[in-house]
């Protein structure tokens, strides 16, 4: 009997939790808790993010060292035991990241080699792929939205 | 309670997360006045050198004599490392390629950034699985 009391206790724990009827009530729970995650889509293909990591893209050609950019494309947002997701985005006004260009770059040099065997033919490609690296902002949850 | 090593009490930077600072603090142009080989390295001198100072009002730009030698541009980064890039046989446009990659750069090492989208220290936001501490699965 007391083993049957402890598996249902879980369940009792859950049942006081109601779901969140609003986006506020929602973001409210989200932002009570302390690290947060989005998956966010830049520039075709979608990242999970965290505050203070560093992302790396190819080569974005129109922007500056030292240019921050907001992501506007943020498909969910979530903590340790809530996520919000969007439908398919959530509005910038809920929610708001900034990266930071860090630097251009170029990787490592790759050597491609081609041969075709008993003619004569054989040559190196050496390649560094161009890079552009951003480092992400906090994430900002504003408490009113902003209109 | 787990002791609090003095080792972890410290802050690990994050250059652009708060606030950004551009990584090239100086670039030195180093050419010959007479040889051929610095021909271009000079009219660059003489031509884009102010509007590139007054682009980039955090760099610190010098021009020094390097006589008999080919011409080359140093750029010296915050994290005590230089980039040298020789200019000989390089045009006008490609020169001022050379100094926007110094620009650009942050003065780390070149590593393999292909398998490397996204670097994060960050823990895990919603925890590491552990069979021990999960519900037991009813079928």
């Amino acid at each position: 009997m007391l083993a049957r009391l402890a598996r249902s206790v879980p369940a009792l724990c859950r049942a006081v939790h109601t779901p969140p009827t609003s986006t506020t009530a929602a973001l409210e729970l989200i932002r009570s808790q302390p690290s947060h995650y989005i998956i966010a889509n830049f520039v075709g293909t979608k990242y999970i993010l965290t505050p203070r990591d560093v992302l790396t893209v190819p080569r974005l050609r129109d922007v500056k060292v030292g240019d921050v950019l907001t992501l506007d494309e943020i498909h969910e947002l979530g903590s340790r035991e809530y996520t919000l997701r969007g439908n398919p985005t959530i509005s910038p006004s809920r929610v708001r990241v900034q990266a930071t260009v860090v630097e251009h770059t170029k990787g490592k040099m790759e050597f491609i080699f081609k041969k075709k065997r008993r003619k004569g033919y054989q040559k190196t490609i050496s390649h560094k792929q161009p890079y552009t690296r951003l480092r992400i902002g906090e994430i900002e949850i504003p408490i009113e939205p902003s209109s | 309670m787990a002791a609090i090593l003095r080792g972890k009490l410290r802050s690990f930077p994050a250059n652009g997360h708060a606030a950004f600072l551009p990584q090239i603090r100086k670039l030195v142009f180093e050419c010959c006045d007479r040889w051929a080989s610095s021909q271009n390295a000079r009219t660059f001198l003489f031509t884009r050198l102010v509007s590139l100072a007054r682009d980039n009002p955090h760099v610190e730009i010098v021009i020094r004599q390097r006589i008999h030698r080919e011409p080359i541009v140093r750029g010296f980064y915050v994290n005590n490392r230089d980039k040298v890039i020789p200019l000989n046989g390089l045009s006008l446009a490609e020169i001022n390629q050379k100094v926007h990659l110094l620009l650009d750069s942050s003065g780390a090492q070149i590593k393999p950034l292909k398998r490397r989208t996204v670097e994060s220290t960050t823990q895990s936001t919603r925890g590491i699985w552990s069979g021990l501490h999960a519900d037991r699965p009813v079928l």
